[in-house]
């Protein structure tokens, strides 16, 4: 194993020091790095000209300038004279200041919607596979392809005009018309009764029970002013905190088990009484104490589970956690909702925004703050999850269609386990093998940023440090974004040999 | 009975960790900030494409737009350009008036009273800095082809170079006044603006006190590139400092880096996002900005911009002009459109060493058949509906002298395209004619394209020379014509010798004409106004009864601003938008 890795490692830095020279000498030839001085007018034009060779060492062929830059990257490693070099840009910027600011941007803007593309995607995959063949399983098809197949800059400019700038319009007037209440709740309905599915006299009545259900609930939330106000209140926590308890005693433990019962309902009637009793404590939080709160809550959770115990006390655990966190979630949530009347004051009553990553100059506490973190990724996020859970569903459907054919399945269906420890402890955990490899490749290529997606947003994250460099023919900043691209991407593809072997013990790292 | 105390147990323990959570989190709580809104005064964002570089624009390596706009707002100035170029003096920082003509003195006075943002008083120091980055006095080097520095010492290495040589400048008594002598005239010497960077901070960041950095100037001798002296310690270390200690990626910690002696002040910088401005307090008079605080946004993609102005996000935008963008903002509701030009200038250049056009029948011919106007209707007019063709090698429109130049300057020859005269004059031959241009930049192509359709049919035979690396090609001459652009700093005459004196690094044509050649060396000496226009309506005429060839277009610019935002008004020099930004409130 040690000697495995240590193998992997050494090849890893000879491709990386290949791939940098290619990378390099390519890049140095795509352009003219002085063509705009040349073109210039100016009386000093020699003396700019010979300024930037001077600082780019634009006299010495390409080869011998990716040696000098090697020479720096080196220093990084090994700090012998004078540290970390990257080069500059012809700006005369340092690139290893560039370089941590375009990535902490692009992190910002990928991370959230990465996770949520796994997630949703893996788990619509996994409700299509037990469904296949159904309508609901074609209606996700039609739409993760359609999606898919969307260009990203098109469905971007579509969210901003509709979304943002429509729901910003909207609010100036915030009151759902009979005809708009309508059209919403067929909509909901239609898409309610395809999840539900069954016969046809089923799907009709789920379909107006939906309907009517969606339309009266946002003529509630028309005729109380919830779109400029918006807030849970106390009963709609309450139901929430219970319907999350409710959900994970049955995904986790099955609705026979009285133990889960229990852990998950002292959780949630602890989240219902720290509604009540934090209040005061949310108001004059920070990110710190949300942290912690979030922590605490956790292990509330887990301790809860382990005093309730029983001969599942892991099970119990989990599902203390898993409440206490969500039923939480819920009541921080609630809290972010009655920030949004002072968001919408700051921001001139057009909350959602559509370029950069934050108000800039805003001055509130973490509330307004993170209300201003959401209505300025929430697009971006959108825009990259449309496009990436697509091929997640995919893969992840497939997964789960070939495990259910196993043998080991069919075997544990004919003992008699129910069908939810089937799929939950059986089936789905093996699935998650192939999409392991998938998702770890696919961080490589998330931090070479989503270059589209960045320019029409206006964040200046690696994408645009990249093609700001190609541009000018500037090939220092590129090679900082190649150096963390590549080793970043070679470094998951490592991690996913390692996990992939962890998970399956039929592969063995030799 | 078991069960009951398992059920009481994990509640007690729940407590116990919630409270003991609780006492934690006391220790890590904020008070809620106060509002802002009783600050003063509004905020106003506009949009820019790049981001800041350098808080010193006058370096080779920081000379970009965006820097400039930031020096322009944050630095003294002793004049600003109006919206036809010309130069309105700035009595809010001093006055300079020309003592005499030959030679040519100039004297520089501050106003009583001058401070820096951070309060210390503005002197004669300021000045004295400002002149010695300016004038290139001290430097001694000669530098190889690679600009390596063989011998002597480089000093300031500036982004508008060397162009004007004065002795050691005479500093008065109570250190407010600075007078320069010229060693010959100097034709834009209205345009030298001898203060931009606080002599203090410069001194204190050297580790000197400002009185030593001004003796060491005073002190050092001029530069003498055959005999150069040793390096003055001193000196060299100011001019690292002022050539690179600016350079930034975000706000500086050293706050000093800020001083301000302009109308504004950087307060904040939000790398990749936005910077912020607000008024600097010592600042009185004219240019004293109405509004609390200019936030600049740096978003790079035009249409971004424009949905940012239609949300509010931002109040004025200047992006990249295109008819796509010009469409976006039409279609929104409450935006102030405002088109114009912009000082670039995109033009066709004959090569006088070309075998081709060393002849200059073949050249008028060639020009005849230019369809200019249908040039700038297929790529200005879908921008700015009021474009007009350019019809001047040296004026821009709106400038004094273009109306009266163009009467004369026998630009109207090429007003239409004549093909009749073309094939007449050439009288059967055919020439091949290799036009360089940039392939990448559409409107080129669109231009290349316009013209050989059009001079085909007078029988020229046009080879497309279009390249990528049509800049490094422009000086190598292997080419008959070349279309591609200038950017006019707008105010100035610095580039009569550039364009037209034989032998000029930036004559890529080699246009040799004699006469030409020698009225725009003249030009730089000459000091009498009507004088000068005289020289320039004869250089433009020269270029076009020897056809040099033909200025086709100014690019385009593009303003828009919302409904709240009053005072934007169209500027199509360097510094954009922010031109008069005294001027603007909401």
């Amino acid at each position: 194993m040690v000697s495995y890795i240590a193998r992997r490692i050494g090849v890893s830095v000879l491709i990386l020091i290949a791939a940098s020279f290619i990378m390099y000498v390519l890049a140095a030839h795509s352009g003219d790095p002085l063509q705009d001085l040349e073109g210039s007018s100016s009386p000093n034009k020699q003396a700019l000209i010979q300024a930037r060779v001077q600082s780019q060492h634009l006299d010495l062929p390409s080869p011998v300038r990716w040696l000098l830059w090697l020479g720096g990257v080196a220093r990084c490693i090994v700090p012998i004279g004078g540290g970390c070099d990257l080069g500059t840009t012809f700006q005369n910027q340092q690139v290893t200041q560039l370089l941590p600011e375009a990535t902490a941007a692009t992190l910002q803007l990928v991370t959230v919607a990465f996770v949520l593309a796994v997630i949703l995607g893996v788990a619509l995959g996994m409700i299509t596979a037990l469904r296949a063949y159904s309508g609901f399983d074609y209606s996700i098809t039609l739409v993760s392809f359609f999606l898919f197949s969307l260009p990203s800059f098109l469905i971007a400019v579509l969210l901003k005009s509709f979304i943002a700038l429509g729901y910003n319009n909207f609010l100036a007037d915030p009151t759902l018309s009979p005809l708009a209440l309508a059209v919403w709740g067929v909509v909901v309905g239609l898409i309610v009764q395809l999840i539900v599915g069954g016969t046809f006299r089923k799907r009709a009545l789920t379909f107006v029970i939906a309907g009517v259900v969606t339309a009266a609930i946002l003529w509630y939330m028309s005729i109380t002013k919830w779109f400029t106000q918006p807030s849970l209140g106390p009963v709609v926590v309450i139901v929430f905190c219970a319907a999350i308890g409710f959900a994970f005693v049955a995904l986790l433990a099955g609705v026979h088990n009285r133990k889960a019962w229990l852990t998950a309902g002292i959780n949630v009637a602890i989240a219902i009484v720290c509604y009540f009793a934090l209040q005061g404590l949310l108001n004059v939080s920070s990110i710190g104490t949300l942290i912690i709160l979030a922590i605490a809550s956790v292990v509330v959770g887990l301790v809860v589970g382990f005093f309730v115990g029983g001969y599942d006390r892991g099970l119990m655990m989990r599902i203390g956690a898993f409440t206490a966190f969500f039923t939480s979630g819920v009541i921080v949530l609630d809290r972010f909702m009655r920030s949004w009347p002072a968001y919408m004051d700051i921001t001139n009553d057009r909350p959602l925004a559509t370029v950069g990553g934050a108000t800039p100059g805003l001055n509130g506490d973490v509330w307004i703050t993170g209300l201003d973190t959401f209505t300025h990724f929430l697009l971006p996020t959108i825009s990259l999850l449309a496009i990436s859970f697509a091929s997640y569903t995919r893969y992840s459907r497939s997964g789960m269609l070939e495990v259910l054919g196993q043998d080991y399945v069919r075997t544990a269906r004919a003992k008699g386990l129910p069908e939810r420890t089937v799929i939950v402890r059986h089936a789905f955990r093996n699935m998650l093998i192939p999409i392991t490899t998938l998702v770890a490749t696919d961080v490589g290529a998330l931090l070479g940023g989503a270059v589209i997606t960045e320019t029409v947003f206006g964040i200046s994250g690696m994408g645009r440090m990249f093609v700001a460099g190609l541009y000018s023919t500037d090939v220092n900043p590129i090679m900082g974004y190649f150096l963390v691209v590549a080793i970043t991407a070679i470094a998951f593809n490592f991690l996913a040999d390692l996990t992939y072997s962890a998970l399956d013990p039929r592969v063995r790292v030799r | 009975m078991k069960i009951t105390r398992k059920r009481v147990r994990p509640v007690l323990g729940a407590v116990a960790v919630a409270a003991a959570a609780g006492m934690v989190l006391a220790g890590c709580t904020t008070s809620t900030p106060s509002s802002e809104a009783s600050s003063s005064g509004k905020t106003i964002t506009m949009a820019q494409v790049n981001e800041v570089t350098s808080f010193n624009y006058n370096t080779p390596q920081g000379n970009l737009d965006i820097n400039g706009m930031i020096n322009y707002m944050t630095q003294p100035q002793f004049f600003t350009l109006n919206q036809k170029y010309d130069i309105e003096r700035n009595t809010d920082l001093g006055t300079y008036k020309k003592l005499s003509n030959d030679p040519l003195k100039v004297e520089y006075t501050l106003n009583k009273g001058d401070k820096w943002s951070d309060g210390t008083a503005m002197t004669a120091d300021d000045l004295l800095l400002g002149w010695a980055i300016g004038s290139c006095y001290y430097d001694s080097s000669k530098t190889n082809d690679n600009g390596d520095v063989v011998s002597g010492t480089q000093y300031f290495s500036t982004a508008g170079g060397c162009v004007y040589q004065t002795d050691l400048p005479k500093v008065s008594n109570d250190n407010r006044t600075i007078t320069f002598t010229y060693k010959q005239p100097y034709v834009d010497w209205e345009l030298v603006n001898p203060i931009q960077l606080p002599a203090h901070v410069v001194a204190s960041e050297i580790g000197v006190s400002t009185k030593d950095l001004t003796k060491a100037f005073m002190n050092t001798p001029a530069g003498d590139a055959d005999n150069p002296a040793p390096a003055n310690k001193t000196l060299e270390k100011a001019a690292k400092f002022v050539n690179t200690g600016y350079d930034t990626t975000s706000l500086p910690k050293d706050k000093k880096l800020l001083v301000s002696g302009g109308p504004l002040v950087v307060s904040a910088w939000t790398p990749k996002q936005s910077m912020t401005l607000v008024p600097n307090k010592y600042y009185t008079g004219k240019h004293k900005v109405n509004f609390g605080k200019l936030v600049i946004r740096f978003i790079a993609d035009a249409n971004a911009q424009v949905t940012a102005l239609q949300n509010g996000e931002v109040d004025a935008i200047q992006p990249q002009a295109s008819a796509d963008t010009l469409k976006a903002l039409k279609a929104a509701s409450g935006v102030k459109i405002q088109t114009g030009d912009q000082v670039a200038y995109d033009h066709l250049d004959l090569n006088f060493k070309s075998s081709v056009f060393s002849d200059a029948t073949e050249r008028q011919a060639f020009l005849l058949t230019i369809p200019r106007d249908e040039i700038l209707k297929s790529i200005v007019t879908p921008i700015n509906p009021k474009a007009k063709v350019l019809d001047s090698q040296i004026f821009l429109p709106g400038q004094e002298g273009y109306d009266q130049s163009v009467k004369q300057n026998g630009s109207s020859e090429f007003d239409k395209v004549d093909i009749a005269k073309a094939k007449s004059l050439l009288a059967g031959k055919t020439p091949t004619v290799k036009i360089l241009y940039n392939s990448q930049n559409p409107n080129r192509v669109d231009a290349f394209q316009a013209i050989q359709a059009s001079a085909a049919k007078a029988g020229f035979k046009v080879v497309d020379g279009g390249s990528p690396q049509w800049a490094s090609l422009l000086a190598g001459g292997d080419y008959d014509a070349s279309i591609f652009g200038w950017v006019s700093p707008g105010a100035g005459n610095a580039m009569l010798p550039q364009l037209f004196q034989i032998g000029n690094g930036s004559n890529y044509n080699n246009f040799n004409v004699k006469e030409a050649s020698d009225l725009a060396v003249k030009s730089q000496t000459t000091l009498d106004a009507s004088k000068l226009l005289d020289i320039k309506m004869q250089i433009d005429k020269l270029a076009f009864t020897n056809f040099y060839g033909l200025p086709l277009f100014q690019s385009p610019g593009l303003f828009a601003t919302n409904s709240k935002l009053k005072g934007v008004e169209y500027f199509g020099g360097q510094t954009g938008l922010v031109w008069n930004v005294w001027d603007w409130s909401k």
